[in-house]
Parts: structure tokens; C-alpha cells; sequence
């Protein structure tokens, strides 16, 4: 309950943003509208209350298509029950952030 | 827009990003410039497939960029939160013996560095020779007054000695040296006997070997400081000839720095036989007692009668020379005696207010608790040390009787509040995890009877006791006391690790 009441709507929208398969910064800010100095910052919070992780995607992966590697996030299990008790508060969230076709993690 | 001109935009991009690392951590600075250096490679891909590259699109991709600093920076708040996890070493024991540490070091270092110091350690160092004594005639005023004539010390010399076995004389005045032919200066320089420095006991450096001794040549012994500073610290001067005043005189010898403590500010000594010295103006005379002579001396000063070639008596006052310097570390101890003295004026000593009317701590709690005072003292003791000689001799210079007073006076004031401070502060320690009580709370009522009780309750941050400090010592609770928290009062200290 307690990571409930912290939950700002701009972290329930990454966290949805998230969930829906836009897993890495860039594609969140593009789907949200958020500006990345909103975006990055919320997400390293998020990290550190262990709603979200982060890997990075190997690296021949990145060589097969010719770019940089790229860092994907998750939820966690406690980021999961926390977005369900956001899309209660907030019940327009997933309406705003649909998901997306393919889910590459 | 040109492909140069993409170029560059990317280029000042990468710098944005460049500088906005520097905000971050440096243990996380590279995975977080490697994510938002990706991130920009799919910021300019995706603003760049539409084909139309332009200004609009760089400033997107700038405003992408500026987004960085505030993640940085936000990296770094979290990191300083992180940090935060070493609160608990506030007001903890290992933090009072850092911060003591870290005074003393400081005063160490000052006390290595200042060349007065070094003087002053050095000059303090010179090992004088047991028995060696300055004749002035009595009355007169002062050490640095010149009383004494050559033909007394010759008086003395050509008749039979008991009480003394070598006499020296030596008269301070501005002499012309001539170094080279364009080279030279006026010092100070002593013509003295040639026994001068065995008398004294004073050993130089450098000395010149016995055949150019032999020469008849007047010796010419220079000070430490002429040496350094006129001939570059060059020890192969000894055995060269120089003009002083008008005569010819070869160096033999270098003095060894600051060891010179007799009056006369001497630069150098030109020594000679006693026929040789001018008979004119008065000087100083340096002598050394016999065993029997040393039994004579009394709170080391003698008295000497004895009569000039007129056959009329004189009274002479021999002043021991180990007696006038004390030394730091002499000075030192009796300020330490002073303020031990003066301690029970300023503060209580005793620790007797550990009392727990409950719960008793283990033997290995009351000797750690021991030892923590006994290290604050000694930590003080030392601080007391080297600051006081930082103060004293930082420009005063060695032969001055101020440095004395005012290392005196220092290590006196610094050493009692030094302890006055180590015992307040271990009282206000609690006994089990030697951290200071907080959060003074004031209690009850200060009553006119002096029946209620009123006092003031600090408590163990870590939830180990509760001190009760009166506010009007009575007849039954005249001392703070100790209350030792049992497991009971956990729940107020949660993630304190208290019990």
C-alpha cells in the first residue's frame, strides 16, 4: 500500500508505457510524451524502489542490425501490483497507452 | 542541411552528453553514458527517416540531449541518499578519535614544516656539556651584557685551578669579511679563544684536518646560516682563506645550526691565542667546572671571588647554560603539571556518575569505555604538544625567552580544556555503544522546596540507556544516573539495532 501512495501519475504512465512493451527510454518518452529529462530520472527512481529492472540487450544482437546496444526494463512483480493499483486510480491509463504488437524481452 | 553541418550537431551532442557524465557518479559514469549515448543514436535515427533533416529537428534532438543533465543529476541524489547510510557514525566513538586524529595531524605536519620548528628542535637537541657555565660580573644586567675583560680570564688561566678546568673568552663586534674579489659582507664575528668551543662542548661539522691546524693562520669558524646562505652550503670551503678586516683568516670549521645558546648574536667566531686578542672593550667568558666545582653550584648558579692584577677583590656569578634552556619538551611537562593541578578548579573528575541501578555492563563494555577515555587523553595530550610548539616557535626564534611563555601558557590552556572536554564528553557517552545521548528533553518541575524532582533525560540514539541529569542536585540524586533500556523499548529504535 505503501508504494501505492507514492506512485505519481507520470510513474504509473511508465510503468503502463513499460508493461506495454515500450521497454527501453527513448520508445517511452516517443509513446508518452514526457520529455527525457522527466522520463530518465523517473525511471531510475523506479529502479530504485525495485518496481522496475533494468539488462542490457547482448551485444551481437546489436551487431546483427548495426547499432548500439540498447538497455531494456521490466517490471518486477511488486512494479506489477503497483501498476494494478494505479490503473484502479487511474482509469484512463491504459486507454492512453495501449499495447504494442511485438514485446521483445 | 549538409552532412558536415550533421556532423557537427552530432558532434556537440556527444559534448552535451560528455559534460552531463560528469554529474553522474563515477562508479555508474560509463553504463550511463553508453544508455544515453544508444538512446541518442535512436533519437537521430528516429527523427531522421522522415528524411527531413533540419533545424527543427536538431533542436529536438539538443532538448533530448539537455534531458540528460537532469538525469545525472537525479543519478547523484540518489547516490548522496545512498551515502546517508553512514549517518549512524555521528556522535559515534569512532568519529571523536577521527576528528582528534585529524587535529593532530595537522598541528604534526605544521610542526614539521615551519622552519622555526625545525630551529627550535634542533637547537633543542644540542647536547650541552654537563658543567659548562657563563662568568658575567655580579650585578650585572642582564646575560646579553658583555661585563667580563681578557685580562681576567688570563688572571685566571695563569693561576691554579680546583674548581674549573678551561677558560674562554670572546667579544661580539661588526667585522668586514671578504669573500672574493667582488664578494663579501659585514657580520657579526666574535674574536675569541681559540679554546672557545672545546670549552663549550659544541662539535663542529666539517672540520679541517691538524696540518693546515698547524699553520699559525687565525681559524675562522662560521655559523650554519652564513654558510648556507654566502657559500651555498659548500663543504669544501673549509681550509679556504678569507680577509677579515684587513687580516688574513682560514674557515675551520662549520658551526652546527642553532647550537650556538651563548649571548652575542655571532655570525662567526675568529679564534685566536688570548695574547692576541685586543685587550680594548669587554666580552663574555665561558667556562667549565670540575666535579668538585660542580658541588659548589646551587640552583645553577656559583659564585666566584678572585682579584684582578690591581690586587683588588671581585665577585663574579657563574650561570649554568643547561639550566637557562629548558627545552620544549621540559616546558610541556610542567604546563601538563600546571593544568592537572588546575583541573578540579574547572571541572569534576570524577566518572563515578556511571551508575545503573539496574543493569550493570560487562567487564569488556567498562574496559572499552575505559579505553576510548584513556585514548582521548592521550590524543589531547599529544595535540597539546604539538600545537603549543606550533604557536610558540612559529616566529619567535630559538633564543628568544618568549617562545617559553608562550608555550607555556598554551600547553597550560590547551591541555586543561583538552581534558575538561574528554570528561564532559565521556559523561554525556552511553555506556554500552559509547555514542553521545541526543534529544535533551527538560522534566518535571524545579521546585522551591527542593522536594520534586527536575532534571534534564538524554537519550541513546541506538535505544541502549536514558541519562537523568538533576536540575538541583539533592541529598538522593545529586549525580546524573544511567538507565539501561531493556528489550521492551525496542519498538521506539526500530532499524537501530537497539536491545
Amino acid at each position: 500500500m505503501a508504494t501505492e501512495a507514492k506512485l505519481s501519475h507520470t510513474a504509473a504512465m511508465i510503468l503502463q508505457a513499460i508493461d506495454a512493451g515500450l521497454i527501453y527510454g527513448f520508445s517511452i518518452m516517443e509513446m508518452t510524451g514526457l520529455p527525457s529529462g522527466t522520463v530518465y530520472p523517473a525511471m531510475r527512481r523506479l529502479e530504485r524502489d525495485k518496481l522496475i529492472c533494468s539488462r542490457w540487450e547482448r551485444q551481437s544482437i546489436a551487431d546483427t542490425e548495426q547499432r548500439p546496444a540498447r538497455k531494456y526494463y521490466k517490471l518486477t512483480a511488486t512494479g506489477t501490483v503497483a501498476l494494478k493499483a494505479s490503473r484502479n486510480r487511474y482509469p484512463l491509463l491504459e486507454r492512453m497507452i495501449p499495447y504494442v504488437e511485438e514485446k521483445a524481452l | 542541411m549538409t552532412p558536415y553541418s550533421q556532423l557537427v550537431f552530432h558532434a556537440i551532442d556527444l559534448g552535451l552528453l560528455r559534460c552531463a557524465s560528469f554529474l553522474a557518479p563515477e562508479a555508474q559514469r560509463a553504463e550511463w553514458r553508453l544508455e544515453w549515448e544508444s538512446e541518442l543514436w535512436h533519437a537521430r535515427r528516429s527523427n531522421s527517416t522522415s528524411g527531413a533533416v533540419s533545424w527543427r529537428t536538431e533542436r529536438e534532438i539538443a532538448n533530448f540531449c539537455f534531458g540528460a543533465f537532469q538525469d545525472a543529476a537525479c543519478l547523484r541524489r540518489l547516490w548522496w541518499q545512498n551515502q546517508a547510510r553512514f549517518v549512524p557514525l555521528h556522535g559515534s566513538a569512532a568519529q571523536c578519535i577521527f576528528c582528534l586524529s585529524g587535529i593532530l595531524f595537522v598541528s604534526y605536519l605544521i610542526s614539521i614544516l615551519s622552519p622555526g620548528i625545525r630551529a627550535e628542535r634542533d637547537f633543542s637537541s644540542t647536547q650541552i656539556r654537563p658543567g659548562t657555565i657563563l662568568i658575567q660580573e655580579e650585578g650585572a644586567n642582564g646575560d646579553s651584557v658583555p661585563t667580563m675583560a681578557i685580562d681576567q680570564v688570563q688572571i685566571w688561566k695563569r693561576g691554579r685551578q680546583r674548581y674549573v678546568d678551561g677558560f674562554a673568552f670572546y667579544r661580539v663586534a661588526r667585522e668586514s669579511a671578504t669573500i672574493g674579489p667582488h664578494a663579501g659582507g659585514t657580520w657579526q664575528i666574535a674574536q675569541a679563544s681559540s679554546n672557545l668551543f672545546a670549552v663549550a662542548g659544541l662539535t663542529l661539522h666539517y672540520m679541517e684536518s691538524n696540518e693546515e691546524a698547524r699553520s699559525g693562520m687565525p681559524r675562522l669558524i662560521l655559523s650554519e646560516r652564513i654558510w648556507r646562505e654566502k657559500f651555498g652550503a659548500n663543504p669544501d670551503i673549509v681550509g679556504r682563506v678569507l680577509l677579515v678586516g684587513s687580516r688574513p683568516a682560514r674557515i675551520a670549521g662549520i658551526a652546527p645550526g642553532d647550537a650556538w645558546r651563548l649571548p652575542g648574536n655571532s655570525e662567526a667566531w675568529l679564534l685566536r691565542p688570548d695574547s692576541e686578542i685586543s685587550p680594548d672593550g669587554r666580552g663574555y667568558v665561558v667556562a667549565h667546572l670540575t666535579r668538585s666545582g660542580r658541588s659548589e653550584m646551587w640552583g645553577g648558579i656559583v659564585n666566584i671571588a678572585s682579584y684582578d692584577s690591581r690586587r683588588s677583590e671581585h665577585d663574579f656569578l657563574g650561570k649554568s647554560l643547561e639550566e637557562q634552556t629548558p627545552g620544549p619538551g621540559n616546558i610541556y611537562w610542567f604546563g601538563v603539571l600546571l593544568a592537572f593541578l588546575a583541573l578540579p578548579a574547572i571541572a569534576s573528575v570524577s566518572l563515578a556518575e556511571c551508575s545503573f541501578s539496574s543493569h550493570k555492563p560487562s567487564w569488556i563494555r567498562r574496559a572499552v569505555r575505559l579505553g576510548f577515555l584513556v585514548m582521548k587523553v592521550v590524543l589531547v595530550m599529544l595535540i597539546t604538544y604539538f600545537s603549543s610548539v606550533d604557536l610558540a616557535y612559529w616566529h619567535s626564534s630559538v633564543s628568544s625567552p618568549s617562545g617559553v611563555y608562550v608555550q607555556l601558557v598554551t600547553t597550560f590552556a590547551i591541555f586543561l580544556f583538552g581534558m575538561r572536554w574528554a570528561l564532559l564528553d565521556q559523561r554525556q557517552r552511553c555506556p554500552v555503544c559509547l555514542r553521545r545521548v541526543t534529544n535533551p528533553a527538560q522534566v518535571g518541575l524545579a521546585s522551591r522546596t527542593f522536594l520534586a524532582w527536575s532534571g534534564t533525560e538524554l537519550i541513546c540514539a541506538d535505544g541502549h540507556t536514558l541519562l537523568h541529569i538533576p536540575g538541583l542536585p539533592t541529598s538522593w540524586f545529586s549525580t546524573q544516573r544511567w538507565l539501561y533500556l531493556d528489550t521492551s523499548w525496542g519498538f521506539l529504535f526500530a532499524g537501530s539495532g537497539a536491545g
